[in-house]
């Protein structure tokens, strides 16, 4: 099974600050600065997990999701939306997606641990 | 006439009066004497019946004393004759008839004479005690022949001074005397005409003449005292004047309705529709009205029929001629208009002031994006920098830390979590604050609550805590909000306190009460009379000097709170005595009323 987790953020500190962080717990990153570049990649080579930020330009995570799942057919892949917002986690408790989580900003090595293996397993 | 008067016997009698006695008396001795020389046949040529002259005259100066002359005249005639005649009975009864004939004649001129005195009298006595000022003047001259009383009182001359004067000299000003001999140029007959004289002290007099040519030379005039309703008329106007200056110069909106229809607007209405006068006059007031508003109109309008005493007051939106829509602000006052009833309404426009609270409310919204937007671009640079710390501190080992190193990374980790923490304060009262927030409700048991954060928190560690909460409360709220309130206001209490901490949660409550007390008890060092209101007020509110010290203090969360527990309905209060502690209470409604 695949380790790579790709990771969708268009600030490019915290992308780099995560890449540190999965290499650090034994994922293989895969960045991806651009959220339109990050649809054509997971039709290509998809990845074990989306860590996918909320607030980008051209579509939001939210858009990005909700073409994963209905244009692109992809519904089992597991994403977990990372923001710093605490209410989005009342949000996709009604979405009802077995295959979304959240993971709260800013992120520890355990929290980011424990929000992969919840998805993924030891 | 008749001035003089000379006592005879007690009573007095006229000068005049007196000569005519004494030369009607001698005229009569001398007719008498001429009579009996008559008859004496010395003069033959002489009638008996020259005693006619006497007679008349008497009878017609004085008609009652004429008929007593006219008696004694006929009684020496009667003697004279019989004396001559006797014993010729013819001629006796012709002496006789002449002397009742003499009789009869003075009778009828005393009768007659009677008739026109009388009259005179009469007229004179409407002359004399007329309410009316009358006066006679020379046509030519001007020269007041006579006048009476009320003509003198009325410039307050007495009679005789005014018959001195010329009648153009009483006029008040050069204008008014030509303006009148101008008229009487024109006009032989005139009435009403009005001008104004002088008094004998100078002042003026208001008067209504009438005059008329009663014979070549003489004028006849009427004068009547128009002053008190002059001056009436005069104040009158003034008032009208001033009533009329002041609803047309008047800023706001003036109208008159009865009935529903718009019976005055002064210009300030024309100019606020735009509409002419002629368009607004007689139109019900709804035409004006918004339709959206017409309903508010009507039911507005139908508390004035009621006769409510106190003035009303309703804001409504017009449309005016242009179609653009201004609101205004409406006062009504119960009047009479045309001795009916009618409603006044005081009309202010508002449209200036509802586009300043719309662009206060935008300008509101635009800067809360602004807090917003700039909130989280704070935000994000410390996700890397809390990353970090987070991922050195969790493995010092592996990253060659070692123990000192690792302690100063822990402060600059706690520092720039406090940031986090403050700059999500700061956006969550931004996101409160524009009212897009919806509180879920749900119905809890408070007191496994109150246990989960004190838990959670780790409260117990830090505090002696008391617990008086009754495991049967439930409440009504927003829970994820109510554990947030219940944290601040704990932390705060754990922070302004020293150990031995004491910290008491109790609940209270009563059957009539319709509201929920959560009292937060710590004994922390107080707070000052002079701050209690400002500690939930958000910084953004206070100015510099304060706000840094406020924010080093208590941050947000106080503010938070109690905006969230306003927003249920309810309220936080605070007491403290400085160096006692503090009480925060939260109160919060038993009956919520909420959407779900």
């Amino acid at each position: 099974m695949t380790r790579k987790i790709m990771l969708v953020e268009d600030d490019l500190p915290i992308l780099e600050m995560m890449e540190i962080l999965l290499r650090k717990i034994g994922y293989e990153p895969v960045l991806v600065p651009d959220v339109l570049e990050a649809l054509e990649l997971v039709k290509r080579d998809p990845p074990a997990l989306i860590l996918l930020d909320i607030m980008m330009t051209p579509i939001n995570g939210w858009e990005f999701l909700e073409k994963l799942r209905t244009e692109y057919n992809i519904r089992e892949l597991p994403v977990l939306l990372f923001t710093a917002s605490p209410s989005v986690e009342e949000k996709i408790r009604q979405m009802n997606d077995p295959y979304l989580g959240v993971l709260q900003k800013p992120v520890s090595v355990p929290d980011l641990k424990a929000g992969i293996e919840r998805f993924l397993g030891k | 006439m008749g001035e003089i008067a000379l006592p005879i016997d007690r009573f007095p009698v006229p000068d005049e009066e007196l000569v005519r006695i004494i030369v009607v008396t001698s005229l009569t001795i001398s007719c008498i004497l001429i009579t009996a020389m008559a008859y004496s046949s010395a003069f033959c040529l002489i009638s008996s019946q020259l005693l006619f002259i006497p007679i008349i005259y008497a009878a017609y100066f004085f008609p009652r004393r004429g008929l007593y002359i006219a008696a004694i005249c006929s009684f020496a005639f009667q003697t004279i004759g019989y004396y001559h005649s006797y014993p010729d009975s013819l001629a006796m009864i012709s002496v006789t008839s002449e002397a009742i004939f003499f009789i009869i004649l003075a009778a009828l001129i005393t009768f007659f004479n009677e008739r026109v005195r009388s009259g005179e009298v009469r007229y004179r006595a409407i002359f004399e005690h007329s309410q009316i000022g009358i006066l006679l003047f020379d046509s030519a001259t001007f020269a007041i022949r006579t006048s009476n009383t009320k003509f003198s009182g009325m410039l307050n001359y007495t009679p005789g001074q005014v018959n001195e004067k010329s009648f153009l000299d009483i006029f008040l000003t050069p204008r008014e005397k030509s303006r009148f001999l101008e008229r009487i140029e024109k006009e032989k007959t005139t009435s009403d005409f009005e001008t104004r004289f002088a008094t004998k002290d100078g002042g003026s007099c208001w008067v209504n003449l009438s005059w008329d040519h009663i014979d070549a030379n003489t004028v006849s005039c009427s004068v009547m005292n128009i002053n008190g309703r002059k001056i009436a008329e005069k104040l009158n106007n003034d008032n009208m004047m001033k009533y009329r200056q002041l609803t047309e110069s008047s800023p706001t909106s003036i109208l008159i309705i009865q009935n529903g229809f718009i019976r005055f607007a002064n210009p300030s209405f024309v100019a606020f529709l735009g509409h002419t006068v002629a368009e607004i006059t007689g139109k019900s007031l709804e035409t004006f009205i918004d339709p959206g508003d017409r309903e508010n109109l009507n039911e507005f309008m139908a508390q004035w029929s009621q006769k409510i005493p106190a003035a009303q007051t309703r804001e409504l939106r017009f449309v005016t001629k242009s179609g653009e829509i201004r609101g205004a602000a409406l006062f009504t006052t119960a009047i009479r208009h045309l001795e009916n009833p009618a409603t006044l309404i005081n009309l202010v426009d508002i449209s200036e002031k509802q586009r300043l609270e719309e662009k206060i409310l935008q300008d509101n919204d635009r800067r809360r994006g602004i807090i917003i937007t700039v909130a989280h671009e704070l935000r994000t640079p410390l996700q890397p920098i809390l990353g970090y710390l987070n991922l050195l501190i969790s493995d010092p080992e592996g990253f060659g830390i070692v123990a000192d190193t690792k302690k100063i990374l822990e402060r600059c980790l706690a520092s720039v979590d406090r940031e986090r923490q403050i700059i999500n304060q700061m956006l969550d009262l931004s996101v409160l604050d524009s009212g897009k927030i919806k509180l879920k409700y749900s119905t809890f048991a408070l007191a496994p609550m109150v246990r989960k954060v004190l838990d959670d928190g780790g409260f117990g560690t830090k505090a002696d805590l008391t617990v008086d909460v009754g495991e049967s409360v439930m409440i009504t709220a927003d829970a994820d909000r109510m554990i947030s309130i219940l944290d601040s206001i704990l932390s705060n209490a754990i922070s302004y306190s020293k150990p031995p901490r004491k910290i008491g949660i109790i609940y209270r409550t009563g059957i009539d009460d319709r509201q929920h007390h959560i009292a937060i008890r710590d004994n922390g060092i107080g707070i000052a009379p002079s701050q209690l209101c400002s500690i939930f007020e958000p910084f953004q509110l206070a100015d510099g000097v304060v706000l840094a010290r406020k924010y080093e203090r208590l941050g947000l969360s106080l503010s938070i709170a109690k905006k969230v527990v306003q927003m249920h309905g309810g309220d936080i209060t605070v007491e403290s005595v400085v160096n006692g502690g503090s009480t925060f209470t939260i109160h919060l409604p038993k009956e919520v009323q909420h959407d779900a």
